[in-house]
């Protein structure tokens, strides 16, 4: 288990990650009645299965013999019905359990690998490669559910068809066991061997799966770069490496399968098996009808022996995958929830102490120190990689600080519970992502479902955003994204400042990056922001000038340190860095601006 | 159960073919290996042949026991059996051997085809199809096509086993035979019925897989999202929903696909039973010896066998079908761009001229209507208006990433649509509003366009850019690793790795898309350096919103409802007073450090003329 995560589900099954076999096994015990009676049915059926061929042997006999062979046959036959009815009710069972485990194991796999991801820290997803994870969330959640069945109902069965066609055989006669159990014990071995030789060709076979769709995740969503520079080429010979080492897995995979080495053996022992019978019949210690019973029975072995190769690497894929999920499943990540820790309403006064922050090993910040108190707004200024971003996601704890402390209302925020914290700080991100539904939930999104219509409305149109909402067929139900409208940035923009007004927070941290928008867009954000603004502790981020000049203070940074702070006229006095920006826009001012009256 | 199936409907661009028309495209990737399929095919007939000597053989030493108990007869017949065994070994061995190549081969062939498909297909497949379902297509899917061909090797082999076996028990009783045939109806009806099923409800199972799939690839993308306002629990309860719906439908299918096989074989057991009866009739009424009883008997067990694989076959055969019907509706996919010729660019003056243009993204709404426009070569042209009045469609069309409706585009006088397009994207320069860069170095996504270009040359544009402080910024420099689209880096950042990839690549035309947005003020002036250089010596089409931008540009487009409404330059559209003049005001008091948000619009009143524009 993790010690630390982000988001937990109550009452969630707590899985076994020591091993990606035990890991199985704890997930297929969750439904461990369903799995025995899985197991009982496969054994039964194969014991209805196996006592065909006696009825079969007890024909022979009966026919041979030829006394009152007529009504011993009739009676024969009367009995195989009843038994291979029961066998197909049995196997049916079977069948119909097994996939039930399959697709709940998959189900389970599945929430528990998304419950895991969203509980991971924004670190962890920032490392993570979205094309790698969807290969491990799709094509291994497929391997697992392959596993269960197909492949671990055919192993349950064949085995339980081997022991039950073995049993029979010795209580025909003992001594016919010789060859079968010399075969038994051979042909375990050389599964073994097999299941060695196949199974690092078999993760390498998923790894490459991985990285061939990690590929072709980029080019595709790079696909406009791709075109207005004309380098499909380059894209498709990168796409056709990773697929030709995909082959080469492939086919190494394949001749492994065909040095399959049970057949073979297979061969020889029916081949024994038939001679030492036929000794046995030849010295009068079996009858013909035993002898066709026995080569019925160990003719079952070929289920077994044909099904392994396939059923096995089922199960080894499975295992792949699951070693795959589990490795992803197990990577720490660096926040908690912090459940019982400080609740309460936020005043928003915010302040940094000495605070230090490193990217793995890629110094960030440097001994931050300010102080914002509530209501105010705090620009921060600085050049692209000075660290303004990161300095934000401080904040709200998407990121924790190394040495140093983050106080709100007095409480670093390590003591607040995430879910009190987290709640009460907006953030409006530089990439403005809107999920592919409809309008109105993603401005909701912040309250789930409980945001009612007009709220929302009242929010679109504090944000600026109601009037273009409005002029979609739909309004608020038009669809974003794959199979609805197209937005641009200021449309988008304008629904992540609605989306955080209606969550209404008392800090507010807005990285604003859509700064040309169109001219008369761009007064409507203006006004967005401004409302939102009023009345919350504002840590802004704008390249609008105008924002920076009208803060109540300003952080100028340079490479992750504060190189001065204050107010826009004792920084225009005395920080040369900060009278630079100033300087070039007043110098790119046209001289048609002063006939520009302002009334 | 109707919930169940909601929203599971097919993409725009699928298509439904016949089986026979699939299978004979699937053949067709198989045609270059055709010596290889031959081999297979005949190693398959000599496997075939070998396992039939099985039963036969047993079956004669019974009667040769039953007879005249020669014990010697029945140790050389044991031995034929073992020579049969490892012949068919060997033969086994290399079939799976070859097949693996051939199939390897295909299933690369076919990737590659399909993903030359996806990089081919124009902007609007990708506006209208999610990343992740395109992906699935080309990797998963070719993946399941694969399958169709292997088990379609196996099922020859077995239905192979089948006609030898039944040609022989036909030779041995044809009576019995017949009788061992009679549950055939039976099992090809049973199969039959399955595959009516086997198919819709495949399609349904995948397609409900591949939802649950994209809304995992939403929640990784949009995670931040997700944290910021704790909606984990909401996206969780969503994710549960079509999880388990996801969970309804498979369980479905897979209830059809496993409860198929218990059925056959029970079917098949009361063949044996029918064969044991009658056949034990046979034996007592002398037709037939106790060996051939035991050769039909045993038979029937290797009979059912290859009906069974029959039917599973079908089971995945589907599952393979659909997915290579997928696959080729990928390939088939109509592109809506049309070339009439692929007549070679070479070097271009960059004169464009629209003449009554008529353009929309769909039949809702027409983005430009009779548009016509001539941008002489080397000139800069900025586009300015509101928000859809189609400027970024201008750049589209000219990038010829949208199909138009009507009217024509002429390059130096040329038709569009007569150009290669490969060619003509190679000059031309495009940076688009959100830059996109591949997982790799700085260095490597500078030169991305022109991949043979050296450190120096990249260093050297690097430096071309803003004078290279922004370098600086960089933790390992231009050989900073830039992550998953580029993450790693800020939106500053990648706008100047954006500016730098196109100046390599020294493009005749440059399409700019709010080229400069979202770049702190520090670095603003250097970027506006940088432009200097790359618009230079260019015909440029830049959707402008800076000042600096606007000023650069030979000529200002206002655009207005899809329409030019006014144009000239800077100077003379101030004076007019008019459209321009209107958006100007706003836009450049938010850029002086004295405006104040929220004033709403003041229109402009220029001392020279009397009326003043109203809104």
């Amino acid at each position: 288990m993790l010690a630390k995560r982000e988001f937990t589900v109550a009452n969630t099954y707590h899985y076994n990650w020591s091993s990606p076999m035990r890991w199985i096994i704890s997930h297929l015990l969750q439904y461990r009645f369903l799995f025995l009676g899985f197991a009982l049915l496969c054994i039964v059926n194969n014991i209805f299965a196996a006592s065909t061929s006696l009825f079969i042997g007890r024909a022979f006999d009966a026919v041979l013999q030829k006394n009152t062979a007529l009504q011993q046959l009739g009676m024969i036959t009367l009995a195989m019905l009843i038994v291979i009815t029961m066998q197909g009710c049995c196997d049916l069972g079977a069948r119909l359990t097994a996939e039930m485990l399959s697709k709940r194991f998959a189900r389970d796999a599945r929430e528990e690998l998304y419950t895991n991801l969203l509980g991971k820290s924004q670190t962890f997803h920032n490392r993570q490669r979205v094309g790698d994870i969807m290969a491990r969330a799709s094509n291994d959640m497929t391997q697992l559910s392959d596993m269960m069945s197909p492949g671990i109902d055919t192993i349950m069965d064949s085995f339980s068809s081997l022991f039950m066609s073995v049993l029979f055989i010795g209580l025909l006669n003992p001594q016919l066991l010789l060859v079968p159990i010399l075969y038994v014990i051979v042909f375990l071995v050389a599964l073994r061997f097999y299941a060695r030789q196949l199974g690092p060709v078999a993760v390498n076979l998923r790894e490459e799966f991985g990285q061939t769709n990690a590929v072709l995740t980029e080019s595709v969503n790079g696909i406009e770069v791709v075109k207005a520079t004309a380098q499909e080429p380059q894209e498709i010979h990168k796409f056709v490496t990773r697929a030709s080492r995909y082959r080469d897995f492939y086919v190494q995979n394949g001749k492994i399968h065909g040095r399959y080495l049970p057949t073979l053996l297979l061969g020889i022992a029916l081949a024994l098996a038939f001679l030492h019978g036929l000794y046995l019949y030849s010295h009068h210690e079996i009858s013909l009808g035993m002898l066709v019973t026995f080569m019925s029975l160990m003719t079952y072995l070929r289920y077994v022996t044909y099904m392994s190769t396939w059923s096995f690497s089922l199960l080894r894929l499975g295992v792949a995958g699951a070693e795959r999920i589990i490795s992803l499943l197990k990577e720490e990540t660096e926040l908690d929830a912090n459940m019982g820790g400080h609740k309460e309403e936020m005043r928003g006064d915010v302040v940094f102490e000495h605070v230090t922050f490193s990217y793995g090993s890629t110094p960030i910040l440097k001994d931050i120190s300010f102080h914002a108190r509530p209501g105010q707004t705090i620009a921060i200024v600085g050049q692209t990689g000075a660290g303004k971003s990161t300095l934000t996601k401080l904040v709200n704890r998407i990121y924790d600080v190394d040495t140093g402390r983050v106080l709100i209302d007095g409480v670093d925020v390590r003591d607040w519970d995430m879910d009190a914290l987290r709640s009460q700080i907006s953030t409006i991100e530089q990439d403005v992502f809107l999920f592919s539904r409809t309008i109105a939930e993603n401005i909701s999104y912040g309250l789930g479902s409980k945001a009612d219509q007009s709220a929302i409305e009242v929010a679109a149109r504090d944000a600026q955003a109601d009037e273009f909402i409005q002029s979609f067929p739909q309004g608020y139900e038009t669809e974003i994204g794959e199979r609805g409208v197209t937005l641009s940035g200021g449309q988008r923009q304008r629904l992540a400042i609605a989306r955080a007004l209606l969550t209404d927070p008392r800090i507010l941290v807005l990285d604003d990056s859509t700064s040309a928008i169109d001219s008369a867009t761009e007064d409507e954000i203006q006004k967005a922001i401004h409302r939102i603004l009023e009345g919350r502790t504002t840590l802004l981020i704008t390249p609008r000038i105008s924002q920076i000049r009208w803060a109540d203070s300003i952080l100028v940074l340079r490479k992750g340190e504060l190189i001065d702070q204050g107010s826009h006229e004792e920084l225009l006095a005395r920080c040369e860095t900060y009278r630079r920006i100033f300087s070039h826009y007043d110098a790119a001012l046209p001289a048609s601006v002063g006939g520009v009256e302002h009334d | 159960m109707g919930f169940i199936m909601e929203g599971l409907d097919a993409e725009a661009y699928d298509r439904t073919y016949s089986d026979g028309h699939l299978i004979k495209r699937i053949i067709g990737y198989f045609k270059p290996k055709l010596p290889l399929m031959i081999t297979i095919t005949i190693l398959i007939v000599f496997n075939a042949g070998l396992d039939t000597a099985f039963p036969l053989l047993v079956s004669n030493s019974i009667d040769t026991l039953s007879s005249t108990h020669a014990f010697q007869t029945a140790v050389i017949i044991v031995g034929f059996i073992l020579c049969s065994s490892v012949l068919s070994w060997t033969c086994n061995l290399f079939r799976q051997r070859f097949t693996a190549r051939s199939v390897g081969d295909v299933v690369l062939h076919l990737r590659k085809d399909a993903f030359t498909a996806v990089m081919s297909r124009d902007m609007s497949f990708f506006d209208e199809f999610s990343s992740g379902k395109i992906v699935s297509r080309v990797t998963s899917d070719t993946e399941s096509f694969a399958t169709v061909v292997t088990l379609t090797l196996n099922l020859l082999s077995q239905v192979l086993l089948y006609v030898l076996i039944v040609v022989v028990l036909f030779f041995r009783n044809y009576q019995l035979a017949l009788m061992t045939l009679t549950i055939m109806p039976a099992i090809i009806g049973v199969a039959l019925g399955f595959r009516v099923v086997a198919r819709r409800f495949t399609r349904r199972a995948q397609r409900s897989l591949a939802r649950v799939n994209s809304n995992v690839q939403e929640i990784v993308s949009g995670i931040t999202i997700a944290k910021n306002f704790r909606q984990e629990q909401n996206m969780y309860d969503e994710f549960k929903q079509i999880n388990a719906q996801s969970y309804y439908v498979n369980l479905r299918s897979g209830f059809l696909y496993n409860g198929i096989f218990p059925v056959l074989v029970f079917i098949a057991n009361i063949g044996t039973t029918i064969i044991v009866y009658f056949g034990g009739h046979s034996v007592l009424g002398g037709v037939i010896s106790a060996g051939e009883w035991f050769l039909f008997v045993q038979s029937l067990s290797l009979l059912w066998q290859p009906l069974t694989s029959i039917a599973s076959f079908w089971s995945q055969f589907q599952l393979g079908l659909a997915a290579s019907e997928r696959v080729f509706a990928l390939l088939d996919a109509e592109p809506r761009i049309q070339q009439t010729g692929h007549e070679t660019v070479g070097q271009i003056k960059g004169e464009i001229t629209f003449k009554q243009l008529l353009f929309s993204y769909d039949q809702r709404q027409t983005v430009l209507k009779d548009f016509s426009l001539t941008i002489k070569a080397g000139e800069t042209i900025a586009f300015v208006g509101h928000t859809g009045a189609g400027k970024s469609s201008i750049g589209k069309l000219i990038s010829r990433f949208y199909e138009f409706q009507g009217g024509k585009i002429l390059i130096d006088g040329r038709d569009i649509r007569t150009l290669d397009l490969a060619q003509y994207h190679a000059r031309l320069g495009i940076v688009p509003q959100s830059p996109f860069l591949f997982s790799g170095t700085v260095a490597d996504n500078i030169r991305y366009a022109r991949p043979t270009a050296t450190d120096a040359e990249v260093y050297a544009i690097a430096q071309q850019i803003g004078n290279g402080d922004w370098i600086e910024a960089l933790p390992e420099g231009l050989e900073t690793l830039v992550g998953e689209t580029g993450r790693s880096l800020s939106m500053g950042q990648r706008q100047l790795v954006a500016l730098a990839r196109v100046l390599l690549q020294d493009p005749a035309i440059l399409i700019m898309d709010e080229a400069t947005a979202s770049v702190d003020p520090l670095t603003e002036a250097q970027i506006q350096e940088g432009l200097d250089v790359i618009l230079k010596q260019r015909t440029a089409i830049v959707i402008a919103h800076r000042l600096s931008t606007i000023k650069h540009a030979n000529r200002i487009i206002v655009l207005d409802g899809g329409r030019i409404a006014e144009e000239g330059s800077h100077e003379d559209l101030m004076r007019r007073g008019g459209h321009y003049s209107d958006l100007y005001n706003t836009y450049f008091r938010h850029q002086s450090p004295d405006y104040k948000p929220g004033e709403g619009f003041i229109p402009v009143r220029d001392p020279n003329m009397q009326a003043p524009s109203t809104r």
